[in-house]
């Protein structure tokens, strides 16, 4: 079989292993977090993170083309379609077991964020995670969920006022 | 991030939202302990096998398909052949060569569904 030989060879090229477990190490925990806070199952953002990161290695020659933040970006995108994919295949069990951190630095916000993830969808934890906890701007995240940059825009205005009706009783209590 | 219609935007509550999810991502990453990449490297070569056996037996899956029609067709030819009717019928090396024909092209598809079967060393 020359041809996967000859793709194998291609693969070890253009992404070794040392390099792979630089990336890995740069990227898995964001993509972990994001996918966790999306799904809100543990099983399944496990899942999803080890199938994000196959994807990227079946397709060697979009990770040589491109720099360390575009791949970051790539890999948002991948963990996104993901998401979307098995929300429509109906694997969309509700927010019944939100994860739980074990930890507590600020426990106001943590409980008032659980909540309110609870309470928002999908696409909106997807857009809010993006934009608050990568800094991603409108253009990054379009890249990011494939969505139309001004639907981003829309979007992600709805969300964040929807959230900010999470926040309001947790500011009022301060 | 730079662009004037980038997504921070200032208002106190804003800065709250994002100060909660930042806290709340920080506390899931020290909480979270991803698969090692040693796992997702060996699920990834498993998959890219799987994809060069499939690649590979692609024509005999093709040779099973035609194999299967041909078996279709020579029943209902057969059947033809043996049912009363007023049609003219072929004469008997016409047959032979058919049906020897057909034969050889089900004994090949069995013979390469059988290799495709075995186990590889």
């Amino acid at each position: 079989m020359p041809s996967s030989l000859e793709h194998a060879a291609a693969t070890a090229t253009v992404l070794s292993e040392l390099a792979f477990q630089r990336l890995y190490d740069a990227n898995a925990t964001s993509i972990h977090s994001y996918l966790l806070a999306v799904s809100a199952r543990r099983d399944v953002a496990d899942d999803l993170l080890q199938e994000t990161f196959c994807r990227l290695l079946l397709h060697p020659e979009t990770a040589a083309r491109l720099d360390t933040l575009e791949l970051r970006r790539y890999l948002f995108r991948i963990a996104t379609n993901l998401l979307r994919d098995r929300h429509r295949s109906g694997d969309t069990t509700p927010f019944a077991d939100p994860p739980e951190p074990t930890t507590h630095p600020s426990l106001d916000n943590t409980i008032d964020i659980r909540t309110m993830l609870q309470a928002l969808k999908p696409r909106e934890r997807e857009l809010l995670w993006l934009a608050y906890v990568e800094g991603m701007d409108h253009a990054e995240i379009s890249n990011a969920t494939g969505l139309n940059r001004l639907s981003v825009r829309t979007l992600l205005f709805r969300a964040r006022n929807k959230a900010k009706q999470f926040l309001a009783p947790a500011r009022a209590s301060l | 991030m730079t662009s004037e219609n980038s997504t921070p935007h200032n208002t106190p509550q804003d800065d709250q939202l994002r100060q909660a999810f930042r806290t709340y991502a920080a506390t899931l990453s020290t909480d979270l302990t991803p698969p090692p990449a040693a796992a997702i490297l060996f699920r990834a070569e498993r998959r890219r096998r799987r994809a060069a056996i499939e690649r590979a037996e692609r024509p005999l899956l093709i040779m099973q398909t035609l194999g299967t029609l041909t078996a279709i067709i020579a029943i209902a030819w057969l059947a033809y052949r043996f049912a009363p009717h007023t049609l003219p019928t072929l004469n008997p090396t016409t047959l032979a060569l058919a049906i020897a024909c057909t034969t050889l092209v089900l004994a090949g598809c069995w013979a390469m569904l059988h290799a495709s079967r075995r186990p590889s060393p």
